[in-house]
C-alpha cells in the first residue's frame, strides 16, 4: 500500500510537524508515513483524510 | 478516609506523570548503582566485569535516548507515544522474548563449560536480553512496519 500524503500535504501547504498535531500523532510517525514504512490504522487513515479533505480510497493507493 | 482519598490521588499523578521522567529515574538509579558497586571498597573488576560495565553503559544511553525523544516530543507539543512508537515496542518486544529464549538456551548450554559464576551468566543473560531488545528496536525503526 502506498500513499499520497507529501503530495496532499504540499498542496495545502503545511509542515509534518503541523500535520502531526493536527491528527495528534508524533512528527515520526508522518516521517515513517510518507516514506512508506508504515501502514497506519483506519483511524489515523481517516483522519488524515478528513485534514486533506479527500477520501481514503484518494489518499491510499492500494495494490493487488 | 483521607489516606485512602490522598492514596488514590497519589496513583492518579503516578500514572499521568510524564514517561520520560521515570525513565530518567530508572537511568539514574542504574547509573548510581552500578557506580556504588564499581567503588564499593574490596570490589576488584574482572574483564567479565568491564565488559558488564560497557554493556549497561550501552544499554543506559539508549533508555536516555528514548528518554530524550519522548521530552522534545513533549515540547514540541506532541503525544509522547502514538500508534506507531506503540506498534515498535510490541514488535520489538516480541522478537526479542523470542530470541531470549534461545539466548537462556544457550546459556544452559554453556552452564558447565565456562568457568564463570552462576551470578555472572545470569547477570550476562540479562543484560543480553537487554541488548536484544535495543537491537530489536533498532531494526524495526530502520526497517519499518509494513504490511503486518
Amino acid at each position: 500500500m502506498n500513499n499520497r500524503i507529501k503530495e496532499f500535504r504540499a498542496r495545502i501547504g503545511i509542515t509534518q510537524e503541523e500535520l502531526a498535531k493536527m491528527v495528534n500523532v508524533r512528527r515520526e510517525t508522518i516521517v515513517f508515513l510518507e516514506k512508506n514504512k508504515y501502514n497506519p490504522s483506519l483511524k489515523l487513515a481517516h483522519d488524515l483524510a478528513t485534514v486533506f479533505s479527500t477520501t481514503i480510497e484518494e489518499l491510499f493507493v492500494f495494490e493487488k | 478516609m483521607l489516606f485512602i482519598s490522598n492514596f488514590v490521588l497519589e496513583l492518579f499523578n503516578i500514572k499521568n506523570m510524564k514517561r520520560y521522567w521515570i525513565i530518567f529515574l530508572v537511568v539514574a538509579l542504574v547509573v548510581v548503582s552500578t557506580a556504588f558497586l564499581f567503588f564499593s571498597s574490596g570490589f576488584e573488576p574482572s574483564k567479565t566485569d568491564y565488559v558488564h560495565f560497557g554493556i549497561i553503559g550501552f544499554l543506559v544511553a539508549a533508555a536516555a535516548f528514548i528518554a530524550i525523544k519522548k521530552m522534545k516530543n513533549m515540547r514540541r507539543g506532541e503525544p509522547q507515544e502514538d500508534e506507531l512508537s506503540k506498534k515498535l515496542m510490541q514488535k520489538a518486544s516480541s522478537l526479542s522474548y523470542f530470541v531470549s529464549l534461545y539466548i537462556w538456551v544457550v546459556i544452559l548450554y554453556l552452564k558447565d563449560r565456562v568457568s564463570m559464576d552462576t551470578e555472572e551468566l545470569i547477570g550476562s543473560g540479562i543484560l543480553a536480553m537487554g541488548v536484544v531488545w535495543v537491537i530489536s528496536m533498532a531494526f524495526y525503526y530502520f526497517r519499518g512496519i509494513r504490511n503486518e
